[in-house]
């Protein structure tokens, strides 16, 4: 008897959720965001920033370990790490939402984990595509890379697909992160993957057991999406890259849709 | 007729760690029902809530609505709510907050219905946070009725509103109401809950102590207060033992200055304002006019919601009236020991 009246609500709150995803919600969510633009400001400079100072340093040389231009190199790089940061950056917006109660209140709607996870990965993957797009255009139209128009479009797209995890990242530092632990938390995170994974400078001048490190992080991944997509030489494809970061997608969605059902319960 | 209850609670219990927050609740709500969930601060009120609403799970027993596990009848768009701690985003207005949540369910009132329900027509523009605290409960009131629910049950809703704002407020809840449709609201508020709900259910400590009409939950604490002065502090106990009589207290402000009664006028120093409780006013009355003839200023008081709260909700240990009045009246002595 307790069995039935315990399992029974699970299975039709889930069975309804997968039924139906509110679309006019996450349309709706993800514009308040972006209108919230403004929050954001600094998120989009700074990769333009790093990638004006750096950019410039290297100058017109050419990359031994990917033979593509240096400056295109660390376009990738800091386009990446712009995206990253951009995904990640839900992080915030989601702990504010979370001490304000916001969540309780969306929990008496239908709106589900599998949905709410929906739309906060929709608006953490529109502000990477902003952040892209403005990184793209600063190296496009302000420095001249020089790069063909078939390999920009692969090299935004992969790195753009390549956020999800990150995105799925911020959500997890949201759900789990008291509002005065969620700057650090998020410092440590987004300093670790930019380091590590080489999108702030390469791994090729980093000691070697970095390189290692690298290979387990979705930001190394991210970084060799992008230079794939580019035409890298060297490269092994997309399968690898795609694979890791699609193992990260699935470990980190489980938890968070885990950790969705039990939020709302204030204690 | 067999109808299903709105609300069904069978014992309910909810521990945190070593504190039982809600310890065995029993409670059954019909359809158009407004009821008042009242309680002094941390009795479990807010649990309770959680509890119905599927926010929190049971360590025991068990909360249904409309038959079924809160959350179908949240997902079926039945339920509506304003939760303690449930607060709104700041940087939206009024009406894209209302439209966002009337977006994630399935079949929501047009926004500007729900708008205009909780008279919030003229806020729709404003950011959320730009509001007073009145305005932002209506804007969470619209958040709560955009689902056009059956049942809707408010934690403190008129907490941080001026009285103006707790008009406009209660109005807009008896549109509601009159509708057919069920309420329960938890809050301090006495006068509202008296005024505005027509069951009150009172709980202490995780349990319900309480639950009836405002008139019967009144009856439940001694009926009528008899207030008088001019009875000099020495025959005090006498008063006590006059019939009827479940309690005495004497008034602060009489015994304050000594040689002024509590409307300033002159009068011996000793003889206070005297309220006594009584279940039977008519008789203390009469005895107390025979054998006290210098009481003057004599007054009948119904009690109020808040003697009939106090009166249930209190401690026993500490409260039994005639220890408080012996302390009162002890002090009062004291008093005026030093000053002759």
């Amino acid at each position: 008897m307790t069995a039935t009246t315990v399992t029974a609500p699970a299975t039709t709150a889930r069975g309804s959720a997968a039924g139906r995803l509110p679309l006019r919600y996450v349309l709706l969510e993800t514009r308040r965001q972006l209108r919230n633009v403004k929050a954001m400001v600094f998120t989009f400079a700074i990769p333009i920033v790093m990638l004006l100072v750096f950019g410039a340093a290297y100058g017109g040389q050419t990359d031994p370990g990917t033979h593509l231009p240096f400056l295109v190199v660390t376009t990738l790089q800091m386009t990446a790490y712009g995206a990253m940061m951009a995904a990640l950056s839900q992080a915030f917006a989601l702990v504010n939402e979370r001490s304000l109660g916001w969540n309780r209140q969306l929990r008496m709607t239908p709106l589900s984990g599998w949905a709410f996870l929906v739309s906060k990965l929709v608006s953490a993957m529109a502000f990477a595509a902003v952040s892209i797009t403005l990184t793209f255009a600063v190296a496009i139209l302000g420095m001249h890379a020089s790069l063909g128009a078939g390999h920009w479009f692969a090299a935004g797209l992969g790195i753009w697909a390549g956020v999800v995890p990150f995105a799925l990242i911020a959500i997890l530092i949201g759900q789990f992160a008291k509002p005065a632990y969620a700057q650090p938390m998020f410092m440590v995170v987004f300093m670790g993957l930019s380091i590590l994974g080489g999108l702030w400078v390469p791994l090729s001048v980093m000691p070697a057991w970095m390189g290692s490190v690298a290979h387990l992080l979705p930001s190394y991944w991210l970084n060799r999406i992008g230079q794939t997509g580019a035409g890298a030489t060297g490269s092994a494809g997309m399968t690898e890259p795609t694979l890791v970061l699609l193992g990260w997608t699935v470990a980190l969605a489980a938890v968070i849709v885990w950790r969705y059902q039990r939020d709302a319960a204030r204690r | 007729m067999n109808e299903t209850p709105v609300i069904q609670l069978s014992g309910l219990r909810k521990r945190f760690g070593a504190v039982t927050a809600v310890d065995g609740v029993d409670l059954t709500i019909r359809p158009g029902e407004v009821v008042a969930l009242l309680g002094p601060n941390g009795a479990g009120k807010t649990t309770t809530v959680d509890l119905l609403l599927g926010l929190a799970t049971p360590t025991d027993g068990e909360a249904r609505l409309f038959g079924t596990d809160p959350r179908t009848a949240v997902v079926d768009g039945r339920v509506g709510a304003m939760l303690q701690g449930g607060a709104l985003l700041p940087d939206v207005t009024v009406r894209d907050a209302v439209a966002l949540v009337a977006a994630a369910h399935r079949h929501p009132m047009p926004v500007a219905e729900a708008l205009r329900r909780a008279r919030c027509t003229d806020i729709a523009t404003r950011r959320v946070s730009k509001l007073s605290g009145g305005q932002l409960q209506r804007a969470r009131f619209a958040v709560a009725v955009v689902s056009d629910p059956d049942l809707l049950v408010l934690d403190e809703p008129t907490a941080a509103m001026d009285v103006e704002a707790r008009h406009v407020f209660w109005s807009s809840m008896r549109d509601f109401t009159d509708a057919g449709r069920t309420v329960v609201i938890a809050t301090h508020y006495l006068d509202e809950a008296d005024t505005f709900a027509d069951r009150i259910v009172i709980i202490r400590d995780g349990r319900v102590v309480a639950d009836g009409t405002p008139a019967a939950i009144k009856a439940t604490a001694a009926t009528r207060t008899v207030r008088f002065a001019g009875v000099a502090a020495d025959r005090y106990d006498a008063l006590r033992g006059l019939p009827g009589v479940v309690g005495m207290a004497v008034d602060a402000r009489g015994r304050r200055g000594a040689t002024r009664d509590d409307r300033g006028r002159a009068c011996e120093p000793g003889h206070d304002a005297v309220s006594l409780r009584t279940d039977r006013s008519d008789d203390t009355l009469r005895a107390l006019l025979t054998a006290f003839p210098e009481a003057h200023d004599l007054q009948v008081v119904a009690s109020t919601m808040d003697d009939a709260f106090l009166a249930i909700t209190a401690d026993p240990a500490t409260t039994t009236d005639p220890a408080t009045t012996t302390n009162t009246t002890t002090s009062t002595t004291e008093t005026e020991g030093v000053l002759a």
